[in-house]
C-alpha cells in the first residue's frame, strides 16, 4: 500500500499540494484525475521521488520512501509516460531490457522475460524487437512502454497520462489491454489522467484533485452517483453515468415502497387498493416482508364479486431482480421475459422495491430532460 | 606537365610534410575533443558556467589566428607546441558549443523517463544523453577538424612544419608549383577529413533518424581502414624519430638563402662528422629565430651582422664592417651567451631596386638619384624594412627621402608588385636571386648608409664545447662563398625551381666539400 501522510509541496511559493493524505490500495488501479495544474502529476511523481515533498511522509508498505535509496526505489517501480518515454536511440529490445540488464539479470532469463512481455502486450517479438521506437505506431510504442514498466516485475506501476496522445480507437484498445493485463497480474497501478471516461473505465478508485486538495476519493460508482460537491459534479459532467450504464443499479431506479398486500387479504380489498393507489399490481408479502407472489389486476377481472383471498390469485411464477443488478442486466431481462413489472428482492427474498415500465421510462428520460433544460 | 614533374621530383618532401600535417592536425583535434566534450557536458550541469565558457571560446575564435600564434610563441617557443595550442584553442568552440546544444536539445521527457525508471546520473549521461547528442557533437568535431587542417598551415610560421611550409616557402620564392604542392594536398586533406567525419557523423546518427537506409558496410570499411592508418601515424608521432645521441638542430629564417645555407650546413656536418642534424626551416624573421636559439629550440643559425647590430643591439647605423662584426660578437656573448663564428664571406646587405624601365625613365643609378624623383614614386618595402632604424627610418633621414606612397608588402610578392607596376621601388637583399631573375637595377648606396650584413653563424655554447669539429667546417665552407655565388644559388632556387636541398648538395659536391 502506498500511503501519503500530510504531504505538502511548495514550488516557487505556490502550494502545488496541500496536506494530502491518501492511501492507495494494493493490486488495484487508482486514477488521479483533475484539471491541469491540480497537482495530480506532482502527486504521482512523488511516488518514485522525481519530485520530493516539501513536508509530510510517503510510505510504501510501511516504509518511508524518502529514506530509501532513490535508484533502487525507482527500479522497483514501473514508470510509463506519455509519448517520448522510450529512448529513440535504442531498439525495442534494448528499451525493454535496459533496467534488467543493469540489474545483471542472467541472459537466458532476460530473453525469456522479454518474449513473455511481448506476448503480454500482444506484439510479435520477432517482428518488433529489433525495430526502433520511431518505426512503431503511437499505440505500439505505448504498449512497449507498458512492457518496459513490467520488465522488472515491479509491484507498483506509475502511469502518467499514458494514452492521452493516442487516437480514440487505439486508446480504447489499449485501455482494454491494460484491464486485461491487470486482471492477470494484479499490480498496484497509479494512473494519472484528465479523461473522466478513462478513469471510470479503468479505475477501482478515483481521486479527484483540485488546487492541491483531494476533493473526493472513492469508487467510480460512488463518484458518479454521489458527487460530494458541485466541483465534482461539474467535473464528472452532467449525467456522466449514462455513458457507463453498468454503474446504474436496480436500487437506483426502483420504487422503494411498492404497494403490498398480505395473502389473506380479500380480493375485494385488493382491487380497491389498486384503484386508490392507481397501480395494476400488488406485491404479496408475509409478515416478514418476504415476497410470496405478485397480484396482477388483469387476472382479477370478474373476481371482485367473489369472496376469495389474495392468495388464490397469486402468480408464483414471477421474475425478480436484486438491488445490485445493473441497468444493463435489467433491460436484458425485460427484453427476454417480456415483463413490465419486476419486484426487487434481497438475497433472503425480502421485498426491497419494484421496477415498472414507467419507473424505467421516468428514470431514463431524466438525462434528456436535464439536457433540454440547460 | 611541369607541375607534375615538380610534384614527382619533390614527392618525398611533400609526403613527409603531409604526414606531419596529418599528425599535427589529429593531435590538435584529439586534444580539442578531450578538452571540449567534457567542458560541454560540464556546462550542461553547471549552468552558471555556460555563458562565460561559451563567451571565452567565442573570443578565442575571434582572435586572428596569426595573433594567437604570436601570443603563444614568447611563452612556448617555436615548434609544434604553439601551433597545436593555437589549433586546439580554435577548435574548442564548435566542439563545446555542439556538445552543449546536443545535450540541451534532448527532450526533457526522455530525461525524465530515464530518471523515472531508475538510471543514475552517470547512466543517463552515458546511455541516453551522449548517444542522443552524438550526431550533433560529431558535427561540431567535423567543423573543427576541417578548419584545423586549414589553420595548421600556419604551423609553418613557428617551425612546426606541415603543408603550410610549402605554401609559405612558395610565396616567398614566387614558386607557384611549390605553393600548389602545399595548397592542393591541404585542400584534399580537408575534403577527405570532411568526408571521413561525414561518414562518422552519419554512422552515429541512429537508424531511426535517417530517411533512407543504405548499407553502412562499405563506409564502415573505409572508416576502419582510415582509422587504422591514422592510428598508425599517431603511434609514429608518439615515438620520436630515432635520435642519435649526437644531434644538433639548426634553424633558418624564411627566405631562400637561409634555406640553402641550412641545407649546406646540414649536408656538410652530416657528411663529414657523425653528428646528425635536425632542421627547422623557415621559422620566420631573425628575431623569431634568435628567440628560438635563446630558448634552446635550435642550436645554431645564420644571421647577418647588420641585423644583430641594428635591430638586436639597437645601435646606430655604422658602415664599418669590422667594427660592426666585433661589437656584435662581443655583445651577443655578453647579453645572450651566444657565439658568433667567423663570417661566411658574403654580405647580404639591403639595397633598393627598381625595374630597368624606371631606371631609364628617371635616369636612376644611386639612391641619391632616387631622392630627386621620390614624390613621383611608390615604395613597397617589407614590414621589417619599415620598422628598423638601420633601414627605412635611417634611410629617410640620411637621404631626406619621402615617397608618394608607401605600400608595405612582405616577401617576394613585392617583386610582383614591382613588375605589375603597382609599385616603383622595393627594398632588396644584395644576394637575392630574384634581382637576377627579374633583371632589376640595384641602386648604389652612395652615402654608405646601409650596414654591412655579413652572414655569420650564431651558435650556442653546446656547439662550441661538444661539437668543436663544426667550426672549421664552416670556415672551410666560407672560402667557397661570396656575394655573387650566393646570388646565383638563390637564382637557381627562385628561378630555376630547383629545390634548395638539391642546390646545396650540388654546390657542395661541385666544390668537393662532400662526396
Amino acid at each position: 500500500m502506498i500511503s501519503f501522510k500530510e504531504v505538502t509541496k511548495i514550488f516557487d511559493n505556490k502550494k502545488i499540494l496541500d496536506h494530502i493524505s491518501i492511501d492507495i490500495e494494493e493490486s488495484a488501479i487508482t486514477c488521479l484525475i483533475g484539471e491541469s495544474g491540480c497537482g495530480k502529476t506532482t502527486l504521482l511523481k512523488m511516488i518514485n521521488r522525481l519530485i520530493e515533498p516539501t513536508s509530510g511522509t510517503i510510505m510504501i508498505n510501511n516504509q518511508n520512501i524518502l529514506k530509501q535509496d532513490v535508484i533502487r526505489l525507482r527500479r522497483s517501480i514501473g514508470y510509463v509516460i506519455q509519448q517520448t518515454g522510450l529512448f529513440p536511440h535504442m531498439s525495442i529490445k534494448q528499451n525493454i531490457e535496459l533496467i534488467p540488464k543493469l540489474l545483471k539479470t542472467p541472459k537466458e532469463e532476460l530473453e525469456k522475460k522479454t518474449l513473455e512481455l511481448m506476448n503480454m502486450i500482444g506484439l510479435d517479438a520477432k517482428e518488433y524487437l529489433n525495430r526502433y521506437p520511431s518505426e512503431l505506431s503511437g499505440g505500439q510504442q505505448q504498449r512497449i512502454g507498458i512492457a518496459r514498466a513490467f520488465a522488472t516485475d515491479p509491484d507498483i506501476i506509475l502511469m502518467d497520462e499514458p494514452f492521452s496522445a493516442l487516437d480514440p480507437i487505439t486508446r480504447v484498445s489499449l485501455q482494454d489491454e491494460l484491464l486485461n493485463i491487470q486482471s492477470k497480474h494484479k499490480k498496484t497501478i497509479v494512473f494519472v489522467t484528465h479523461d473522466m471516461d478513462e478513469a471510470i473505465k479503468l479505475a477501482d478508485k478515483i481521486a479527484i484533485l483540485d488546487e492541491g486538495h483531494i476533493v473526493q476519493y472513492d469508487t467510480p460508482e460512488k463518484i458518479l452517483k454521489y458527487p460530494v460537491n458541485d466541483f465534482v459534479k461539474n467535473f464528472v459532467g452532467p449525467e456522466k453515468i449514462w455513458s457507463s450504464p453498468e454503474l446504474i443499479k436496480v436500487k437506483d431506479i426502483m420504487i422503494h415502497h411498492p404497494i403490498t398486500c398480505r395473502p389473506n387479504y380479500s380480493i375485494f380489498y385488493c382491487i380497491n387498493k389498486m384503484r386508490m393507489m392507481r397501480v395494476d399490481t400488488l406485491m404479496v408479502v408475509n409478515e416478514e416482508n418476504e415476497l410470496l407472489g405478485v397480484l396482477y389486476a388483469e387476472n382479477l377481472n370478474n373476481a371482485s364479486h367473489q369472496n376469495k383471498l389474495a392468495r388464490d390469485f397469486i402468480l408464483n411464477d414471477f421474475f425478480v431482480v436484486y438491488p445490485e443488478d445493473t441497468l444493463v442486466d435489467l433491460l436484458k431481462n425485460i427484453n427476454i421475459h417480456k415483463i413490465t413489472t419486476i419486484p426487487v428482492v434481497d438475497k433472503n427474498n425480502h421485498l426491497k422495491g419494484l421496477i415498472t415500465r414507467s419507473t424505467l421510462l421516468t428514470y431514463m428520460s431524466k438525462q434528456f430532460l436535464r439536457d433540454g433544460e440547460e | 606537365m611541369e607541375f607534375l614533374s615538380y610534384i614527382i621530383a619533390n614527392f618525398k618532401e611533400i609526403i613527409s610534410l603531409l604526414i606531419e600535417h596529418i599528425e599535427l592536425t589529429f593531435l590538435s583535434v584529439f586534444l580539442a575533443i578531450i578538452i571540449g566534450v567534457p567542458i560541454g557536458i560540464l556546462i550542461c550541469y553547471v549552468k552558471k558556467l555556460a555563458k562565460p565558457v561559451l563567451a571565452f571560446s567565442n573570443v578565442m575564435q575571434a582572435i586572428p589566428s596569426m595573433a594567437l600564434l604570436g601570443f603563444t610563441i614568447p611563452f612556448l617557443g617555436i615548434g609544434s607546441t604553439p601551433a597545436i595550442l593555437m589549433v586546439v584553442l580554435y577548435s574548442l568552440l564548435p566542439i563545446i558549443k555542439n556538445t552543449y546544444i546536443g545535450i540541451e536539445g534532448i527532450n526533457l521527457q526522455t530525461i525524465e523517463a530515464a530518471q523515472g525508471i531508475g538510471l543514475t546520473k552517470w547512466q543517463i549521461l552515458t546511455k541516453v544523453q551522449i548517444p542522443l547528442a552524438l550526431p550533433v557533437i560529431m558535427a561540431g568535431i567535423r567543423i573543427s577538424a576541417v578548419s584545423a587542417v586549414g589553420l595548421m598551415t600556419l604551423a609553418a610560421f613557428c617551425g612546426a612544419g606541415g603543408l603550410g611550409y610549402l605554401v609559405y616557402a612558395g610565396i616567398r620564392s614566387i614558386n607557384n608549383f611549390q605553393i600548389l604542392s602545399g595548397a592542393i594536398p591541404a585542400c584534399l586533406l580537408a575534403l577527405f577529413i570532411d568526408y571521413l567525419l561525414g561518414i562518422v557523423e552519419d554512422l552515429t546518427t541512429p537508424k531511426y533518424a535517417k530517411k533512407e537506409k543504405k548499407s553502412n558496410l562499405g563506409r564502415k570499411i573505409i572508416l576502419i581502414i582510415c582509422g587504422i592508418i591514422i592510428f598508425f601515424f599517431f603511434l609514429l608521432s608518439l615515438f620520436p624519430k630515432e635520435s642519435s645521441s649526437r644531434q644538433i638542430t639548426i634553424g633558418s629564417m624564411d627566405f631562400t638563402e637561409q634555406e640553402i645555407l641550412s641545407y649546406m650546413i646540414k649536408d656538410l656536418i652530416e657528411n663529414r662528422t657523425d653528428i646528425s642534424v635536425n632542421q627547422k626551416l623557415s621559422l620566420g624573421s631573425s628575431s623569431i629565430v634568435l628567440n628560438a636559439i635563446k630558448q634552446n629550440d635550435i642550436d645554431m643559425y645564420v644571421d647577418y651582422t647588420g641585423t644583430i647590430y641594428g635591430s638586436v643591439l639597437k645601435k646606430d647605423p655604422n658602415s664599418n664592417v669590422e667594427e660592426v662584426y666585433n661589437i656584435s660578437k662581443s655583445q651577443m656573448k655578453e647579453l645572450y651567451d651566444l657565439n658568433i663564428l667567423a663570417d661566411l664571406n658574403f654580405n647580404n646587405t639591403y639595397t633598393l631596386a627598381v625595374t630597368k624601365n624606371t631606371a631609364l625613365k628617371y635616369n636612376l643609378q644611386t639612391i641619391s638619384d632616387l631622392k630627386k624623383v621620390d614624390q613621383e614614386l611608390r615604395f613597397s618595402p617589407t614590414l621589417v624594412f619599415m620598422e628598423r632604424n638601420d633601414c627605412w627610418i635611417g634611410l629617410q633621414r640620411v637621404y631626406d627621402m619621402n615617397f608618394k606612397e608607401i605600400i608595405p608588402i612582405d616577401g617576394a610578392p613585392r617583386y610582383l608588385a614591382l613588375l605589375n607596376n603597382d609599385s616603383d621601388v622595393i627594398d632588396a637583399y644584395s644576394t637575392d636571386g630574384l634581382l637576377m631573375k627579374y633583371d632589376l637595377v640595384v641602386l648604389e648606396d652612395d652615402k654608405d648608409f646601409f650596414l654591412p650584413y655579413q652572414a655569420v653563424p650564431v651558435v650556442n655554447n653546446k656547439i662550441i664545447s661538444e661539437y668543436p669539429e663544426i667550426e672549421p667546417l664552416l670556415k672551410e665552407l666560407s672560402t667557397f662563398l661570396n656575394d655573387s655565388v650566393m646570388r646565383e644559388l638563390n637564382y637557381l632556387v627562385d628561378e630555376e625551381r630547383i629545390s634548395p636541398e638539391l642546390v646545396a648538395a650540388n654546390f657542395l659536391k661541385q666544390k668537393n666539400l662532400i662526396n
